[in-house]
């Protein structure tokens, strides 16, 4: 076939520790995956062990005041981010591409990117807790409690950095797994046919892709009070603001955490039952109400701050409607069951127990939707006992999915009744340790000095959760032990499994498929690598382009007949000598630029301490920088499959897909921005906002800039006119005109700044800087945002200026547009910023 | 401190401060009532649910339906039945918690409309300005009085104005069921009636920093005349300067100080 792989895959074998460190496998992601999601299951579940001792009697005191409050803050942070989340995409990453019959997720190396982003960020947070402390705000980090006047040790401002470090990570699986669903998907298999936890997680990753770049704004806001000295949060409408922005995030964030779980429940009720889900497409139909739905509820967290009736009835509505659609789907899990053929298998189990767990939660939720109880229930027990029945009945629908897919990832059956015990021992311990809070409601969260009263239940609890923990035990000793000496299963150990992930062996190869999967005949089969291959225009495209690929495939679906089964079986024969052709490689840079991120991001928690400090940020911008040269150098290519269903993104390449979805995240960074402005200055006196702004601060510079940044805009246009005429110095002269033009913005933006900082006005007679009010921090910061998305352009250009040199665009300029469409975007950007700033 | 019962009384009705309805009691007597159905409901749809579990378990020789079509590796997904059957559920479902929502959304209007209708009846109420800082509360009195202890009368309507000299906290005396978010900048309102003579405790419910756990405050409900013996004593007392300045004490404008 091709030379597309003369770098080939290259991977060491799996037995080697440099596989995991290179691998941009989406099956070995999913692995690490897990088993970091694992590690820090533990971590937080220590923390809140700690927290159950402690609250064995309201006079003991084993952590104290500081220590508490560190471990509360940190078990739900590690809890919510680090754990459940992650512990999904370990399955979403294993699973989702063999689901859809794709070969790979569309950018592996960005996924490689994605998980050591993840966990560099996490290794951070666990580094925080020796720079005096972690941060002890509560995992809502209210404000201004959650700035370093009120927080001082350096500590607090590195878990908001790993927080900001750990989004990146989500953005990026977000793109990817976006992409990859739309674009990557067998023939034949329409969107409304993803199994219900590719369902799941696709919506999951909608919900991602928004609300955490809302709270990307609003980390990089609280990280620059912490850097930086802005004074956002401690500003007049300051604390409202953080909530309005957190709760943005939050309560998607609630189904984020929720979905992954209720596909699995879902796939596992199917599975086990042996019966389709009744009432599918009312499921999904329900799922999306609740994925556009959660957007619109975030003020009920906010029903005692003083907002008005109005909007609380109104925010009282969306609450209510939101919890209707999980109605239906819960009925549609209990109503698959009947006439089933149920076996009791493990992750059945804990589907079923899941499925309990959130009724009671789903109950005790609408107590909560009801304003009146809302306003005695806030800040108490009984929502700590809503959320974990909710969490962590949702962690017990993932724990299903380890039962239900070990085998798969491994090759080998875990121990059926060890399983049991577990599932055991985790239902009475999980009831145990959360039931009695609900009993003893009146207990104040976060607190540990509680009414004497209520101790015998927080015994309960506490003994509750220890039997919880060992129940952990009894699953660790279960699958390590069937690693090694479990029986080894065949493709598919389940009856009646439909997707395709059980039509591969156990664990599946490197490239997932013996064919080219594909649902044409109505039903999974897989097609000749070749026949499909010439059958959708043998060009493997290089970068992209392959607008016509798709639909060139027409003819295709020559089902191999008989059982998918004995297809992949005697597929996986022939593959041998046919050398596939594979999306995979060995890359280093991944780890090398997330090392380099964890050391910047440990430099930049302390720069206000200065000294060793400043050395780390260096050393991690030196190494980050090698790092981002070295991964351009290094010759990676993907090939976009020649065979898939892509609607309705048939006609974009995968690139220009993952560029439109981070643009449309980065609209909600800059959304938050211009937000958080907006909010202040209402907050502050819409008018009586000039008084805070020097007469220096004038609109020249701004109008100079609007200049700049168009005509830019305008050359780069004319980078592709050229590159459409074949002109080699066309291209490389517009680019270079579109490089200085940038340069120009910036500079003229340096020269007003330093003028700004350094005036000596009377009203500022120490000039205007970051941290003199809020005006100026709310300008500097937001511009600032926008200048850095500039300086990245600028760096692109001086990555491509070469490239065009030697005539890298002219038979193909598709780099091109992606460049363009970022670089349109920043301008566009500026257009809504240069008024906000500089004229109203 | 006295503890109740995990707030399951629905207590009686008080008479006093011209028959208001106490925050406490409208608290308590949905809350038995959401209980007594979130029971109910919770018990049917488990119970219905391990049921069927149980019914539909596998067995070698006695399948429930043989002849039905089951599902097979490498199938597109279809629906399973029963759509008639989800759909009437999911509207008595609906029906439950719409009905419930209705109803508990008069009592919201009767908290949050109470004390401007009280205030234009010429109901006594008593004002009291509350400011949380690290790690306590302030109270200050119309006279200007600032203490540490809440002092108020039994059978009286007392408003509270709530806000914070530092970071986000939150008012709450838990067997009043009265809870106020306590945020720099501006204030919230919150009102109560206190039945009896007795004390209680306030704490904080949102986390503050270090002192958070221990950030209560001593609630002293006294009787009617010995509130005003002890109120008017403090006349002349200089407030000593904690009360924060954002202090707007005119109740008339519920609909709560929202500065933004
Ligand atoms: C998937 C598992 C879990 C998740 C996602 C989770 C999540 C959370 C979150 C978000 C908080 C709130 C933290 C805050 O107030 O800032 C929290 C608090 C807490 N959790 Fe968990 N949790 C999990 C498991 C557990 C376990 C296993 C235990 C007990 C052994 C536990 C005990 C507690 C306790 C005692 C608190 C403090 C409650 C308070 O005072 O507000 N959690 N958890
Ligand atoms: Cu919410
Ligand atoms: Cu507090």
């Amino acid at each position: 076939m091709s030379h597309e792989h003369d770098h080939g895959h290259d991977f060491p074998p799996m037995s080697s520790v440099k596989r995991w460190f290179v691998t941009t496998n989406h099956k070995d992601i999913g692995i690490l995956y897990t088993v970091t999601a694992l590690f820090f299951l533990l971590l937080g579940g220590a923390l809140a062990m700690l927290m159950r001792v402690q609250l064995w009697s309201p006079l003991w005191n084993v952590l104290g005041e500081g220590a508490y409050n560190q471990a509360v803050s940190a078990h739900g942070l590690l809890m919510v981010f680090w754990f459940i989340s992650p512990f999904a995409f370990g399955f979403a990453n294993y699973i989702i591409p063999l689901q859809i019959g794709a070969d790979d997720l569309a950018f592996p190396r960005l996924n490689a990117m994605s998980y050591w982003a993840y966990l560099f960020s996490g290794l951070l947070f666990i580094v925080s807790f020796f720079q005096g402390g972690s941060f002890s705000g509560g995992w809502t980090m209210y404000a201004p409690l959650n700035v370093p006047t009120f927080m001082p040790n350096v500590g607090g401002t590195t878990v908001v950095l790993a927080l900001i470090m750990f989004v990146a990570a989500v953005t990026m699986g977000s793109v990817n797994f976006l992409t990859t669903m739309y674009r990557m998907r067998a023939e034949g298999l329409r969107m409304r046919d993803l199994p219900m936890f590719s369902m799941s997680i696709l919506l999951t990753v909608w919900m991602m892709l928004f609300a955490f770049a809302a709270l990307l704004a609003a980390l990089i806001i609280l990280g620059a009070d912490h850097v930086f000295g802005t004074t956002y949060f401690t500003s007049d409408g300051g604390t409202l603001l953080w909530t309005h922005l957190f709760w943005f995030f939050g309560h998607p964030e609630v189904y984020i955490v929720f979905f992954p779980a209720l596909g699995i429940m879902a796939e596992c009720f199917q599975t086990f039952t042996g019966q389709r889900l009744v009432g599918r497409k009312w499921f999904v139909l329900a799922m999306v109400l609740v994925a556009l739905q959660s957007f619109v509820v975030w003020m009920h967290h906010m029903f005692l701050t003083g907002i008005n009736l109005e909007i609380k009835t109104l925010f009282m509505v969306t609450t209510i409607g939101i919890s209707l659609p999980f109605d239906l789907m819960v009925f549609s899990l209990i109503y698959t069951m009947i006439k089933g053929r149920i076996r009791f298998t493990t992750p059945f189990l804990f589907s079923l127990g899941a499925l309990i767990l959130f009724i009671v939660g789903g109950i005790t939720g609408v107590f909560l939707g009801a304003v009146v109880l809302d306003y005695e229930f806030r800040g108490t027990y009984w929502v700590v006992a809503h959320f974990h029945y909710v969490m962590v009945g949702g962690a017990t629908g993932l724990f299903a999915g380890i039962y239900y897919w070990f085998p798969k990832m491994t090759g080998r059956m875990y121990d059926e009744f060890l399983g049991k015990l577990h599932f055991a021992t985790y239902f009475v311990g999980f009831n145990l340790l959360y039931f009695p809070m609900f009993v003893a409601w009146e207990t104040p969260r976060r607190v540990f000095a509680y009414a004497p009263g209520l101790s015998s239940w927080h015994q309960v609890a506490t003994v509750g959760g220890f039997i919880l923990g060992l129940s952990f035990l009894v699953m660790f000793y279960n699958l390590f032990k069937s690693i090694a000496t479990g029986e080894e299963v065949g493709d598919n150990p389940w009856e009646y499994s439909t997707t395709a992930e059980w039509a591969v062996s156990s664990p599946p190869p490197l490239e997932n498929f013996p064919g080219v999967p594909s649902y044409e005949g109505g039903k999974l089969s897989f097609r000749d690598e070749h026949e499909a291959a010439a059958d959708g225009g043998a060009s493997t495209a290089a970068d992209g382009g392959t607008a016509d690929a798709s639909t060139a495939t027409g003819s295709g679906g020559v089902a191999t007949g008989g059982g998918a089964l004995a297809t992949a079986e005697s597929a996986l024969a022939s593959q041998a000598t046919a050398e596939p052709e594979h999306a995979d490689h060995a890359s280093y840079w991944p780890v090398v630029v997330c090392f380099a991120g964890f050391l910047a991001f440990l430099g930049i928690s302390g720069v206000r301490n200065g000294g060793f400090y400043y050395g780390l940020t260096a050393a991690g911008g030196v190494l980050a920088a090698v790092g981002f040269v070295g991964m351009a150098q290094e010759s990676f290519h993907v090939p976009e499959p020649t065979v898939a269903e892509q609607w309705p993104f048939g006609g974009v390449e995968n690139m220009k897909l993952g560029m439109w979805m981070f643009l449309g995240s980065d609209v909600v960074l800059f959304g938050g921005f211009i937000g958080s402005y907006l909010f202040l200055r209402v907050a502050n006196g819409w008018q009586h906002w000039h008084h805070l702004i020097p007469e220096d601060h004038v609109v020249l510079p701004g109008l100079l800039n609007t200049y700049l940044l168009l005509t830019s805009s305008f050359a780069v246009v004319l980078a592709l006119v050229a590159a459409h005429k074949r002109s080699r110095l066309g291209v490389v002269a517009s680019l270079g005109l579109t490089w200085v033009l940038g340069v120009g913005f910036l500079a003229n933006k340096a020269i007003e700044w330093l003028h700004l900082f350094h005036i000596h006005s009377e009203a500022f007679p120490n000039g205007w800087e970051v941290g003199t009010n809020v005006a100026s921090s709310t300008f500097y910061l937001t511009t600032g945002l926008h200048g850095a998305h500039v300086i990245v352009g600028l760096i692109m250009i001086l990555y491509m200026i070469p490239r065009a040199w030697k005539g890298a665009y002219l038979d193909d300029d598709s780099s091109l547009e992606y460049f363009g469409l970022y670089w349109h975007f920043v301008d566009i950007v500026w257009l809504f910023l240069f008024p906000l700033f500089y004229i109203l | 401190m006295p503890v109740s019962g995990g707030g399951l009384a629905a207590e009686v009705a008080l008479a006093g401060a011209g028959g208001i309805r106490a925050p406490a009691e409208v608290f308590n007597s949905i809350f038995v009532v959401f209980l007594g159905l979130g029971t109910l409901v919770g018990t049917v749809v488990i119970a219905y649910t391990l049921y069927n579990a149980y019914k539909y378990r596998y067995r070698e020789d006695r399948d429930p339906a043989p002849d039905l079509d089951r599902p097979e590796l490498g199938e597109l997904p279809e629906s399973g039945g029963k759509g008639k059957k989800l759909f009437l559920s999911f509207g008595l479902s609906a029906v439950i918690v719409l009905s419930l929502i209705v109803w508990t959304y008069g009592t919201l209007l009767y908290v949050e409309n109470r004390p401007a209708e009280a205030a234009q009846e010429g109901t006594e109420i008593l004002d009291v300005h509350v400011e949380g800082y690290q790690f306590g509360w302030n109270f200050t009195y119309p006279n200007g009085h600032t203490t540490g202890t809440l002092r108020v009368p039994a059978n009286r309507m007392v408003n509270l104005t709530v806000t914070s000299r530092d970071v986000f906290h939150n008012f709450g005396i838990p067997e009043l069921r009265v809870k106020s978010d306590a945020i720099p900048g501006q204030t919230t309102n919150a009102w109560f009636v206190a039945e009896e003579p007795t004390e209680y405790t306030a704490n904080c419910y949102e986390l503050c920093g270090r002192g958070h756990s221990y950030m209560d405050a001593e609630v002293v409900v006294m009787e009617p005349e010995a509130f005003e013996e002890w109120y008017a004593s403090t006349n002349g007392t200089a407030a000593n300067g904690t009360a924060s300045e954002s202090g707007d004490e005119s109740h008339s404008d519920l609909e709560e100080a929202a500065r933004p």
